[in-house]
């Protein structure tokens, strides 16, 4: 695994150098996060990412269901895609507004290659061939009581527009086993609210079980060219219906294969 | 619309003359153009102009009557407006500032249609746009100015920069108008915050942020005004260069020793130290999140060489000061 990341250092250095990026980016945190979280994707939630062979080396816009409470699927979908596959790609996720006012918090996302979600931003990642990790569902994706677990929430289109802008695949990603990191949660939606943040989850446990993760990448997904960035909603409907689908029937496939923890616990 | 001869510029009023950009100013175009004549104001006491025989300088009041005289007297055919009051706590009451900001360039632009100059180039800032956790990084022209939408002070950064913007769009048949708002203007002899607060030692960095900064030399700068003065058109334009440096980096570049500390002490030291620690409080914000600006339209219109020194550069040339 050293060997591993001392080529995932030598290519953030051939992509970035050792300065950082406009969105913040540093190199090194990149490093050392990743050598930090890997032991947890690795051992804790035991992932296993299916269908990296239908990876090519260009920028995508990745999207994916969003599950487990707090973000840790993006963490592991990042990881994901620069430690467990042959030519990394270091993901940008979009993360929410209100992560950026965070003392520390927004600091370390940024550096650690997180940017502020919103279309310029995304725009000009992936103009400078930056692959980025959208959640489509937003906050209603991670902010979902037990009841609601794997059920894909509405995506929203910016999405879709800027791929559309940029000329990139999209390329759709399905989290499996994340639900089960919190099993018993419900959402204080008016205490969020008065205290002006995006969820207010309340869980029997506090620390994410060690529940197994799988991660199913779908073939990328083409968007015709005759297709316009400012084109009407019901022109982006069918699309975006299409690729819920997708992701909803990854999800599936997915669940009907999943590891339970107590398969885990078993000797 | 009238066929504006800008390349033609033979008499330059330049506001501001105290500062340090306004000096530079002038003295690259006395070097590009010797037969020019520029006359510079202040409502400072005015030092240390340069000594050429192609300025001259006054120390005045911004009043209608004062201005009227100056306009008279020299024909100008160009206006660079540098002389925006900024907002050091040692830059007067609040009063004082907005009768400069807002009341003296409103004089101004009216006197200069008036009297028939062909452009006006008027220094605005990247202040306008506000330092928010939400801002997209390279921020464009036509974003949202939200900077006084927290703090009252930058009221009339973002209420003189409206009013420059509206009346270049009603007068675009008469007179040429150029708004640039620089990113943060720095080098050897400007003395503003964000210059003093990099030198500073032992002034706090935020432990808990690192935004990403943006910084133009002080001689790119200067340029930039004489390059819009000859070459742009109605327009605003944002000055920065390509690329961008966390303000921990641009730290280290200038080499001082700063106290590392969370943003909250940061806020109340601000607070206690006003006297002695001239630091805006509307800056803390720009400790703590970006406001960085995409510069394609000036590219575009000035060319992709027009920076001589990158943010890096200009730090190192400010340390070696």
């Amino acid at each position: 695994m050293f060997k591993k990341f001392n080529e995932i250092k030598d290519l953030l250095e051939m992509r970035y150098g050792n300065n950082r990026d406009p969105w913040g980016l540093d190199p090194k945190r990149v490093i050392s996060d990743l050598k930090a979280l890997y032991p947890f994707y690795h051992y804790y939630f035991d992932v296993r990412l299916h269908g990296r062979e239908l990876l090519q080396d260009k920028p995508y816009m990745v999207i994916s269901n969003h599950t487990g409470q707090i973000p840790i699927d993006g963490l592991l979908i990042c990881t994901a895609f620069a430690t467990d596959i042959d030519r990394p790609i270091f993901l940008r996720p979009l993360v929410e507004r209100f992560l950026n006012s965070l003392p520390f918090l927004g600091k370390w996302s940024n550096e650690s290659g997180a940017v502020l979600g919103d279309r310029l931003n995304c725009l000009n990642l992936l103009k400078r061939g930056e692959s980025v990790l959208v959640f489509p569902e937003g906050v209603k994706g991670i902010a979902k009581n037990s009841r609601d677990y794997y059920k894909l929430q509405r995506f929203t289109r910016g999405f879709l527009r800027m791929a559309i802008a940029a000329d990139v695949e999209i390329l759709p990603v399905a989290v499996v086993g994340a639900e089960e990191f919190f099993p018993y949660v419900i959402h204080l939606k008016k205490l969020a609210t008065l205290l002006k943040i995006p969820a207010f989850p309340i869980s029997m446990n506090l620390f994410p079980l060690p529940s197994p993760v799988d991660i199913y990448i779908g073939e990328p997904y083409k968007l015709p060219r005759e297709l316009s960035a400012d084109a009407l909603d019901q022109e982006l409907e069918p699309h975006l219906i299409e690729l819920e689908k997708i992701i909803q029937e990854l999800t599936d496939a997915g669940l009907a294969r999943k590891r339970s923890i107590l398969q885990r616990l078993k000797p | 619309m009238i066929e504006l001869e800008s390349k033609n510029i033979k008499s330059v009023l330049i506001i501001g003359i105290h500062g340090a950009l306004a000096k530079i100013t002038a003295e690259i175009l006395i070097k590009k153009n010797p037969e020019i004549k520029i006359h510079g104001v202040d409502s400072r006491t005015i030092d240390n102009v340069p000594n050429h025989h192609q300025l001259t300088s006054q120390q005045m009041k911004y009043t209608r009557t004062n201005f009227e005289k100056i306009f008279r007297e020299h024909h100008f055919d160009t206006i660079l407006h540098l002389g925006r009051l900024g907002h050091s706590p040692t830059s007067g009451n609040i009063n004082n500032r907005i009768d400069i900001n807002l009341v003296g360039t409103n004089t101004i632009l009216e006197l200069a249609q008036k009297f028939h100059c062909k452009k006006v180039v008027i220094l605005s800032s990247h202040h306008v746009y506000g330092a928010l956790p939400d801002n997209s990084m390279f921020l464009k022209e036509d974003a949202p100015l939200r900077g006084s939408f927290k703090y009252a002070e930058l009221r009339d950064v973002v209420e003189m920069d409206q009013m420059c913007t509206n009346w270049m769009w009603k007068n675009q048949n008469t007179i040429e108008t150029v708004v640039l708002r620089p990113c943060n203007i720095i080098g050897p002899q400007i003395k503003n915050s964000i210059t003093q607060y990099l030198n500073t030692p032992y002034a706090p960095l935020p432990i808990d942020y690192n935004p990403m900064f943006q910084f133009v030399h002080e001689f790119d700068m200067a340029n930039i005004i004489i390059e819009s003065a000859y070459k742009l058109k109605n327009g605003v334009y944002n000055v920065a260069g390509d690329d961008v440096i966390s303000l921990h980096e641009a730290a280290s570049i200038i080499g001082v020793s700063k106290v590392k500390v969370p943003i909250i002490a940061v806020e109340q030291l601000a607070k206690i130290l006003t006297p002695l620690w001239k630091f805006p409080h509307y800056l803390i914000d720009y400790l703590k999140f970006p406001s960085t600006l995409d510069n394609e339209e000036l590219k575009k219109n000035l060319g992709t060489d027009i920076f001589r020194f990158n943010s890096k550069e200009a730090l190192e040339l400010l340390k070696l000061n």
